[in-house]
């Protein structure tokens, strides 16, 4: 009787294991990439969200589901550096908004329909509140492209606040380009640009 | 517990089976071995603080003096790529369709295949030589005479993207000044001698030299460039500069971390 239940319980456990995580064998981070990667594979593989008119939902459902996994005020935050300091709490707020736009706007405006993507876990790497996921995306054309996303737990909750391509770290190009601008202009001219090009984008 | 040891127990052994010890790969990737000037100005210290992982997040300035040089040379770039590459791939990417593309670009890639055996050599990387000269057999058997890839999709051996400019990095050549070539594009000092190298060590270099003339040689490596722009360049160019702020500033970011990726590797 009692092994008998006991039997049932590991099934079940394992069973349950195999069931929510994609891969066995990736922790809680990892898994959180595949299977976000996954549901937006999903967005682009349905039939009824393909071709050039369904864009703008299609762009809409993308980023309904990936949006909640990046965390955008950790992103701005690093990516404006010491600057971040200097500003005012609304100022935060105004900068995050507009970050987040361009992001937004570039990134997921860039994604056509599927062709056959498909994304592979290397290797996981957790310190404490940080970690630090690496995989490769499988391209079509046969080419593969190194891509690491870098996460952080904040109160129990793995948000991205990095993606690495290749190498270029998305964060530290944008505080590249900030503190450039910077050096030559006023933060008010930086905010200018940004509006700019969220305005440009959307038309 | 038991659910968790099953994971750590599955872990270990996909880590015995792939071979690598993670760990110490890991760590090499924080390391980096360019040499790089670190802003003391600005100090990251609470972020580097807060997050062990977050080491390389130091802003490098790239040594620049030519930046005035270099912006009108990046701007003569993006508008020869918007104005003539651009349309001469799209054109030549809707006559040809992509899988005969794909073939004569793997042609290429195993006709070069001296400048990344020699690099891989110059390096001490012997078994990464021994794995190119083994691409090599089996495609140009197997793969018709590289038109095709069984190198990697039947015995997954990759090709190692070795060239002059990182071997020239291993003999401690730092980086030097940034240039923007034109046509070219981002580019710096080591790199420069390092594409000298790489052209010196490309067959189609030999074959001009020795049984064809310029026009023709010239005429082999812009078919070359175009069917590799016609398949990659819209996304390396266009997903670097597209969504920047600063598009000089974005590609220069990219270039040399992405450099500094391949050196370290």
């Amino acid at each position: 009787m009692n092994v008998r239940k006991m039997v049932f319980g590991i099934s079940a456990g394992m069973l349950f294991m195999i069931g929510t995580s994609a891969c066995l064998w990736a922790g809680e981070p990892g898994n959180l990439i595949l299977e976000t990667v996954d549901k937006g594979l999903v967005i682009l593989k349905d039939e009824s969200l393909q071709g050039e008119e369904k864009l703008e939902v299609r762009k809409q459902r993308l980023w309904e589901e990936l949006s909640p996994i990046f965390n955008f005020e950790e992103m701005s935050k690093r990516a404006l550096g010491r600057y971040w300091r200097e500003r005012s709490p609304e100022e935060k707020e105004e900068f995050v908004r507009l970050f987040t736009d361009i992001l937004k706007e570039s990134y997921i405006g860039k994604t056509d329909s599927y062709s056959g993507e498909t994304i592979a876990l290397i290797k996981e790497r957790q310190e404490d509140r940080y970690a630090k996921v690496q995989t490769k995306f499988i391209l079509s054309g046969g080419k593969e492209a190194s891509v690491d996303f870098r996460l952080l737990n904040n109160s129990g909750k793995w948000t991205i606040y990095d993606v690495v391509i290749e190498g270029v770290s998305l964060v530290n190009n944008y505080r590249s380009q900030f503190n450039s601008i910077l050096l030559k202009s006023s933060y008010a001219d930086l905010l200018e640009m940004m509006k700019e090009k969220t305005e440009k984008k959307k038309t | 517990m038991r659910k968790f040891i099953l994971p750590v127990i599955c872990f270990f052994v996909m880590v015995s089976v792939t071979g690598g010890p993670a760990w110490a790969e890991g760590n090499v990737l924080l390391a980096d071995a360019e040499p790089v000037i670190i802003d003391d100005v600005q100090n990251y210290e609470e972020f580097e603080e807060e997050n062990p992982l977050a080491i390389e997040a130091d802003v490098v300035l790239v040594k620049d003096p030519l930046e005035a040089y270099n912006r009108v040379m990046f701007a003569f770039n993006d508008k020869f790529y918007y104005y003539f590459f651009k349309p001469v791939y799209t054109g030549y990417s809707n006559v040809i369709p992509e899988p005969a593309r794909k073939s004569v670009n793997k042609f290429y890639t195993n006709l070069t295949m001296p400048i990344r055996f020699f690099n891989c050599l110059f390096q001490g990387k012997f078994q990464s030589a021994g794995t190119e000269m083994l691409r090599f057999s089996i495609n140009s058997t197997l793969g018709i005479a590289g038109l095709f890839d069984p190198a990697k999709s039947r015995f997954h051996l990759d090709a190692q993207e070795e060239d002059f400019g990182q071997t020239l990095s291993k003999c401690k050549m730092g980086p030097g000044t940034y240039i923007v070539w034109p046509f070219i594009g981002p580019s710096n000092v080591r790199d420069t001698v390092g594409l000298v190298g790489d052209i010196a060590l490309n067959p189609i270099t030999w074959i001009t030299y020795l049984y064809l003339n310029p026009l023709e040689g010239f005429g082999i490596r812009a078919f070359d460039t175009v069917n590799t722009g016609s398949l990659e360049a819209e996304d390396a160019y266009e997903g670097v500069t597209k969504a920047a702020l600063d598009p000089y500033v974005a590609l220069q970011d990219a270039y040399v971390k992405n450099r500094s990726k391949k050196i370290n590797e």
